[in-house]
């Protein structure tokens, strides 16, 4: 069985190189509310490691990760404001 | 009617009245030079000159390397439409808004985290757009200096079409400044007796412009740069313990170095504005504090650079004086 993400909101930086992904992914979920989901659209290779990390400093919680051929897909639930 | 009566009779720019058509014409240059102005009471052992930066119209060193840099991109017809992305720790950034504000031209700031707020207003107040960042932007493997990366990071994005990013600590024309203007200046205002120069450590195109053009004319004139120390808190300056050196820090120019930590920097700051009427910024009092600890022979002249003014840093000087600001009754 899957469990259904609700999807906040959709960011898609393809095309965009480190650490633009990484700036405009934490300015979107500062923007969020806590519990809220933010759909990660990335092609630099560096967010691989970069966006996982940026949700575990931020507190977030990375729900899942989806390779499409170059394209990394995250789903980030954005938690409590530090 | 004579509608004619109503037309005011057109001025042109003199400069022996002061008066100008463009806000663009009081930049520098050796011909009207920014002030240089003796330190007499809190480096009182050594012969030691300010050069007040701040001075220039769109307040502070910066001024010199952002109209240079402009000016390149202009010339070689590199900026075509493009908006006008920047790396800056605030000065760069509101001289090259300002700048691009007069040519219509579109700007973005990146800009470090813990600059002080007055100068993220005065960057807004200009037009430009702000994206503050933290250094350690990239948690895995993360360049130095986030600002920086981010700035190059949104000029490669949509295949460069966009933005192009003057690149301050890449740009020779950022050493053309100095070398044409700031070091041609000193060099006439002390009448060729300078025998000591120092700047802070930041994009260093003022000491690789200015040192470059001392040592051509004295070889034997003493280059000094000031670095603070890891973690510091002198905006402008830059710790190559915690930054990349800038690829126009020409070392060849430079005799030594010297480091300041930041309590001697603002102390002697407060003592610039107490004792001598000098309303200037942190890193000024770096570099006064790094002067006056010098082997310096006491009356051969020594200058130092004064990049810009205190007023950018009063938040900052708020939590130096402590308190709450009311008089003791």
């Amino acid at each position: 069985m899957t469990t259904q993400i609700n999807v906040t909101e959709t960011l898609d930086v393809s095309g965009v190189l480190c650490p633009l992904p990484v700036y405009k992914a934490a300015l979107a979920l500062k923007r969020m509310e806590p519990g809220q989901v933010l759909e990660l659209v990335c092609t630099d290779p560096g967010s691989l490691e970069d966006i996982p990390a940026m949700a575990r400093q931020r507190g977030d919680t990375l729900l899942k990760t989806d390779n499409r051929g170059g394209t990394q897909v995250f789903w980030i639930e954005k938690g409590t404001d530090l | 009617m004579n509608t004619e009566l109503k037309i005011t009779p057109q001025l042109t720019t003199d400069r022996s009245a002061e008066r100008y058509d463009d806000i663009r014409e009081l930049l520098p240059d050796p011909d009207h030079p920014s002030p240089l102005v003796r330190v007499n009471r809190v480096a009182a052992d050594i012969c030691l000159y300010l050069k007040l930066e701040w001075l220039n119209p769109f307040g502070s060193i910066k001024d010199r390397a952002a109209a240079y840099l402009l000016d390149g991109l202009q010339t070689r017809g590199e900026l075509a439409d493009r908006e006008l992305v920047e790396a800056s720790s605030g000065n760069t950034g509101i001289a090259l808004a300002a700048l691009a504000a007069l040519d219509g031209i579109k700007l973005t700031v990146t800009i470090p985290d813990g600059v002080p707020e007055e100068k993220k207003v005065v960057l807004r107040m200009l037009g430009a757009e702000v994206w503050e960042t933290p250094d350690s932007l990239c948690p895995v493997d993360h360049p130095k200096d986030g600002a920086i990366a981010l700035a190059r990071s949104l000029a490669a994005s949509e295949n460069g079409a966009r933005y192009v990013m003057p690149d301050q600590y890449e740009n020779p024309d950022n050493v053309r400044a100095h070398y044409e203007t700031t070091g041609p200046e000193i060099w006439r205002q002390t009448e060729g007796r300078v025998r000591a120069f120092f700047a802070g450590f930041g994009t260093c195109g003022t000491i690789t412009g200015v040192g470059r053009y001392l040592k051509e004319q004295d070889p034997t004139i003493k280059i000094v740069g000031v670095e603070p120390q890891k973690g510091h808190r002198l905006p402008g300056l830059k710790s190559f313990v915690e930054s990349n050196q800038p690829g126009i820090l020409d070392w060849s120019v430079i005799d030594d170095v010297v480091q300041v930590d930041d309590e001697p920097a603002y102390n002697t700051t407060k003592r610039l504005w107490r004792e001598e009427g000098l309303m200037v910024g942190p890193s000024t009092g770096a570099i006064v504090h790094a002067a006056s600890g010098y082997d310096l022979v006491p009356d051969e002249i020594a200058v130092g650079v004064s990049p810009d003014s205190g007023l950018k840093y009063t938040s900052y000087f708020a939590q130096l004086l402590g308190g709450d600001g009311m008089p003791r009754i």
